[in-house]
Parts: C-alpha cells; sequence; structure tokens
C-alpha cells in the first residue's frame, strides 16, 4: 500500500536519508530500527510531509506523494505520532483528540466527530482522563495521546515513532498489544522503536537504517541473523563501553540478558517515569 | 446540558436587551456617544481576537481593515449615494479583500516574523492613504448623507455590529472552526500533522476578523462624518485594537469584550480631559499585564473566585479541588471553572 523508491534527504552536506527504497503491504506492521541519528525520523517526516524530499518518491496504493504536505497526506490516510510528544498543551485530552477527528479523513459536524474521539481514546485507554489538561498528562499517557490523535483522523497508514521510548516494560507491552490490535482491525503501522525486544516482538518486517542507509530488510528472524545487522547494531550490545564482554549468545539471549540491558544504550531498560498522571 | 447552554447564551442576550432598551429610557447624549464608540472598539477587539486570540496570530496591521473599511463606507456613501448598510456591508467585503491580498504573503510567516510584516504593511497603505487623489489624500475625506443626523440610528447600528461580531466569535468558539484555529495557536506543525490546514484556516480567520473591523470602521466613518488617514490608519488604531483583548483576557470570548469597554471609556472620558495621558496608562496596563496577569481582567477574576473559594472551603473544612482539567466554558470566561460555581 505504501512504496518509498530512493527515497533521499540531504540537509545540508549531510545525508540524512540516503537511497532508501520499501515497500509496506496492507495490514502489516512495519518496524525500522538503527542507532540513534539513523535517519529513523526523518524518514517518518518526508513520507508524512514535514519534509520535502531531496530526492526519491512515495507512492501509496501506486499514485505518487511525494511532497503532499502533511494535512492533505491525513486526509489521504496517513496519520504520525510524534517522537518528542507534541499535545496542544492547553487544550483538554478530548479537545486534543477532536482535533483529529475533525480534520482528519471523515472529518464531519460536530456530534459524530465527538463520538469518534471518544472512540480513541476508550482504544488506548486513555477514556477516564478527558477532561484533564494534556501537559499534566504523564509522559506514557502523552505517548497514548499521540496516539489516539492520529487514530480520530482515521487513518490507513499509521507512523508511530518511539511511542514506547520513557516506557516501563509493562507499560511497553501494552503499548505493543494496542499496536496489534490497530493493526487487527485493518490500519497498516510503520512503527520506529530503539527497543529491539519491542520491535521483533511486534512486527511483521523490520527494516535496519544505518549512517542514512538500508542496512538489511527481512523478518523479525531473518533481521536478527544478517551478519551485516549484527556487526552493526546488535554486535556493538556484547561490549560494554570498556571493551569488557559482558555477554554471549544469540540475539535472542543477548537483548533478554539483564547486563545488556544496562549496558546498551537505548535498550528496554525501564525509565524512569516522569510527570504525575491526573488519575 | 440546558443548564450549561443557558448559562452560555443567557447573559449576552439579556445584557443586548437591556442595551437596546436604554436609549428608550431616555439617557444622556454624552452617555450615548460612550456606548456608540465603545461598541465600534468592542466590535475591533472581538474581530482581532479570532486571529489573535484563537489563532495566536498577532497583528499589528489591523489599522488597514479599520481605515479600509471607512474610507470605502464613505466614499459609497457620499460620492456612490449607496444606502448606507449596503455600504457598510461592502466596507467589511473590501477589508476582507484587503485581508486576503496581505494574508498570502505574510501568513507564510511566523512569529514575531508575522507580526513585524504587518507594522511593515500597515504603515505602507496609510502612506499610499495619504497620497492618493480619490481619498482627498491627507486632507481626509468629509461624508456628507441626505438624512439628518439622528444619534440613536448611529447608537442601534453599532450595539446591532458589535452583538453580531460577539455572536460570529461565540459560534467559532463552540465550532469545529474555533478547535482548529486554538490548535494552530497551541502547534502549528502539529494541527498541520492531525489534518487542520493551517494557511486557508488562518487566511479565513484573518477575513473574518478584518471583514468585521472594516465594518467598524465603516460604522464610526458614518457618525464622525469626516475621516483622514493619519487618524483610521494610523499606527495607533492598530495598537489599541490589539491591546483590547488583551487587557480583557487573550482567546476568550468575554475577554475582548471587556477590553473594548475598557477603552471605550478611557478614550472617551479621559483623552477628552487629560489628552496624551491615555497613552501611560496603555503603558501601564500592558506592563501589569505581562508581568501579573497574562489573562488579563478575566484572568484576574477567575484567580480572585479562586482565592475566594480557597478561604472559603478552608474555612469549611474542605480540600480544594485541583483546578487542574479545564471546564467546556473556559473559552467563554478564561482559565478556572464557571463563574458563580
Ligand atoms: N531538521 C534538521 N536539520 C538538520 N539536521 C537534521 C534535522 N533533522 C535531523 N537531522 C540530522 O539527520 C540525522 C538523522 O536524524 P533522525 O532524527 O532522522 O535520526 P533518528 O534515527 O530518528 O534518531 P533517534 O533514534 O535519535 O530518534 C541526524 O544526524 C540529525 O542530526
Ligand atoms: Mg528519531
Amino acid at each position: 500500500m505504501l512504496e518509498v523508491r530512493n527515497l533521499t534527504k540531504f540537509f545540508g552536506g549531510l545525508a540524512a536519508v540516503r537511497d532508501v527504497s520499501f515497500e509496506v503491504r496492507r495490514g502489516q506492521i512495519f518496524g525500522f530500527i538503527g542507532p540513534n541519528g539513523a535517519g529513523k525520523t526523518t524518514l517518518f517526516n518526508m513520507i508524512a510531509g514535514t519534509y520535502k524530499p531531496t530526492s526519491g518518491q512515495v507512492l501509496s496504493c501506486g499514485r505518487n506523494i511525494t511532497g503532499y504536505p502533511s494535512f492533505r497526506l491525513v486526509h489521504e490516510g496517513i496519520a504520525r505520532t510524534h517522537q518528542v510528544v507534541r499535545p496542544f498543551r492547553a487544550m483538554t485530552v478530548l479537545d486534543n483528540v477532536r482535533v483529529g477527528a475533525h480534520f482528519g479523513r471523515q472529518g464531519g459536524d460536530h456530534k459524530s466527530a465527538a463520538d469518534r474521539a471518544m472512540d480513541a481514546l476508550r482504544e488506548v485507554g486513555l477514556h477516564h482522563l478527558t477532561d484533564s489538561s494534556a501537559h499534566v498528562l504523564s509522559v506514557g499517557n502523552q505517548k497514548k495521546l499521540e496516539v489516539a490523535r492520529a487514530l480520530a483522523t482515521d487513518p490507513e497508514l499509521l507512523l508511530c515513532d518511539e511511542i514506547c521510548g520513557g516506557l516501563t516494560r509493562a507499560e511497553t507491552d501494552a503499548m505493543l498489544d494496542l499496536l496489534r490490535q490497530i493493526r487487527d482491525r485493518g490500519t497498516t503501522i510503520m512503527y520506529v522503536e530503539h527497543d529491539v525486544r519491542a520491535i521483533t516482538a511486534v512486527c511483521d518486517r523490520i527494516l535496519v537504517l544505518n549512517y542514512g542507509k538500508k542496512l538489511s530488510e527481512g523478518t523479525p528472524n531473518e533481521i536478527q541473523l544478517d551478519p551485516a545487522v549484527i556487526e552493526a547494531y546488535l554486535g556493538a550490545a556484547p561490549k560494554g563501553w570498556n571493551g569488557k564482554e559482558v555477554s554471549e549468545g544469540t540475539p535472542e539471549k543477548v537483548q533478554n540478558d539483564p547486563a545488556d540491558i544496562e549496558t546498551y544504550p537505548g535498550a528496554s531498560a525501564p525509565r524512569a517515569k516522569t510527570g504525575t498522571d491526573d488519575e | 446540558m440546558t443548564g450549561a447552554r443557558l448559562r452560555i447564551f443567557l447573559p449576552p442576550i439579556a445584557l443586548l436587551g437591556v442595551l437596546l432598551l436604554l436609549p428608550a429610557f431616555g439617557i444622556q447624549p454624552n452617555a450615548v456617544r460612550l456606548l456608540f464608540v465603545t461598541f465600534v472598539w468592542m466590535t475591533a477587539s472581538i474581530a482581532w481576537n479570532l486571529l489573535g486570540g484563537f489563532a495566536g496570530q498577532v497583528s499589528f496591521g489591523f489599522a488597514v481593515f479599520y481605515g479600509v473599511g471607512a474610507y470605502a463606507a464613505a466614499i459609497l456613501i457620499d460620492g456612490g449615494r449607496l444606502n448606507p448598510y449596503l455600504a457598510l456591508v461592502a466596507a467589511g467585503m473590501t477589508a476582507a479583500i484587503a485581508s486576503v491580498l496581505i494574508g498570502l504573503p505574510t501568513f507564510r510567516l511566523r512569529g514575531p516574523y508575522f507580526a513585524i510584516a504587518t507594522i511593515g504593511v500597515s504603515e505602507t497603505v496609510r502612506v499610499v492613504a495619504t497620497n492618493l487623489e480619490f481619498t482627498g489624500g491627507a486632507s481626509g475625506y468629509r461624508i456628507t448623507e441626505p438624512r439628518p443626523f439622528n444619534q440613536a440610528e448611529h447608537y442601534y447600528t453599532a450595539l446591532i455590529v458589535a452583538a453580531l461580531a460577539f455572536a460570529v466569535s461565540l459560534f467559532i468558539s463552540r465550532h469545529k472552526f474555533g478547535l482548529g484555529l486554538i490548535a494552530i495557536n497551541q502547534d502549528e506543525d502539529a494541527a498541520a500533522d492531525t489534518g487542520v490546514n493551517p494557511f486557508v484556516y488562518k487566511l479565513k480567520a484573518h477575513a473574518v476578523a478584518a471583514f468585521l473591523t472594516g465594518v467598524a470602521g465603516g460604522v464610526f466613518a458614518r457618525y464622525a462624518a469626516f475621516i483622514h488617514p493619519n487618524g483610521v490608519f494610523g499606527f495607533p488604531i492598530s495598537v489599541q485594537i490589539l491591546l483590547m483583548p488583551v487587557i480583557g483576557g487573550l482567546g476568550t470570548v468575554w475577554g475582548p469584550v471587556i477590553g473594548g469597554v475598557v477603552i471605550g471609556v478611557i478614550e472617551e472620558e479621559i483623552v477628552a480631559y487629560f489628552p496624551q495621558v491615555h497613552l501611560l496608562i496603555y503603558g501601564l496596563l500592558l506592563i501589569v499585564i505581562v508581568l501579573f496577569e497574562p489573562g488579563g481582567i478575566l484572568g484576574a477574576i477567575r484567580r480572585l473566585q479562586r482565592w475566594v473559594r480557597r478561604i472559603r472551603d478552608r474555612q469549611a473544612g474542605k480540600r480544594t479541588a485541583d483546578a487542574r482539567s479545564k471546564k467546556p466554558d473556559e473559552v467563554l470566561w478564561g482559565a478556572g471553572s464557571g463563574p458563580g460555581r
């Protein structure tokens, strides 16, 4: 349903994304991993219309949608969340999501849009906080709000950028269940996450980015066995910063080793929750 | 639900009723004049708030619409012999067209850059108007109407126009349009990522605001019967229009109304006796608001209410509920919970 051909983005002399091609099929959860600065967010920004690509094409169901502005892509059925959350801070949680319902693909009148906003809030589990100001939510709930707001636009393709960053393990698992649920009722998902465990658990297919280039693509199993990926990404994990070997084993074993989780930056170690919930 | 509706719609309707009946009780011509001027300012204040308060696009250029409206009405009534009420509608539409022409380039800019651009446009228009032939240039334009001057007619015209502006503002605040504007105000990029077309929405809000401001300019021109470019196109007009919602309560429905009353009274009562002192008062008001109460007068009232309630609750031994959540009528009255609750 979405095809990306030779997509490239330069910031000055820096190629943030270079010559990346792939195809996302309907009903998939398509994952993207790669170290910090690999170009994942930049790739999303080009697909969602925030940046215009330097070159290359984005096709939706065969139609060229390269360089469309973001609001138009929302109407085409492509919605995104933000890695650094961007709620409408002074609005209530419900109003945040109502913006998506009113201005999304269906749009529509007051009542039905408000209903759709409530549905989206219920789906992510924020319906008990509808009247809170968005800025008093915890980071975890702000991430959920990002998902709800995007969902309310009624997307065919949902781009999720690190919606589990900063969440505890239990919260992450709940979020992954939510992604599966969204996929199962017909929305295709593109999903960026640092947490390799989360990505491999939920994705049908994964693309590995490194220095803006496509390093590898395949099913979670194929990716984990790809020597180039192990070398560039997972391969960094067994060695601690002091150069000593922390642990060794299959990718699966290494990922779940607490010593690695502590050493390897961006792995799934639960991070401290910030902010408070208004419950 | 009906209770909430009543609380929203009853106060403005009651107020309008009182103001409609007021002249029948034979009030002083001076008081009528004060109210007339207040309604004209209030209209521009409510209009500016649509763009500056709801959408967060601070313009220093509303004198353009006020002036264009004033001149369009003046020329159509005096030269064109048009029905004055049709002329007022035409004045608003002329201003709205001007707003689109100004908005197309300036809305590509954001924040302070937009504000600065509006100053440039506004000054350019003033200089051009000063040098145009058919407007009478710097010496101004005199309007003679075939009908004799009737103060009550002007009073009602201004009142209806202000009421219309209020109704538009209230409607927008309660519908999709207002939601989109507030989203743009909060985070323009996130709004676009959620399906709002910020550019078109800003243009629309600008046009509605310009229409209302243009009508206000026309209403004033008819009353004054004489206008000149440095008056209606002057930078002080832009600043005063902007000050009213800021003083009253930015981004609320009632704030610009309150601000309009404040400026109306200052303009009519203080400027007459102490010319120039009003500038000092504006400066002081602005400093106080920026430093102590960004919510303006409404914000201060809400703060006071919360304070009183807290003391009362403490005396009653209750724990004060946290005022974090936003009630639906916040957009009417500013942050906090509803009035009298
Ligand atoms: N607006 C911008 N201007 C200049 N450089 C940018 C801009 N956005 C991103 N970059 C650069 O492009 C590269 C890719 O950044 P990007 O944010 O896409 O990485 P990422 O894979 O999302 O990283 P992370 O895992 O930290 O989120 C980085 O070197 C970054 O500094
Ligand atoms: Mg990123």
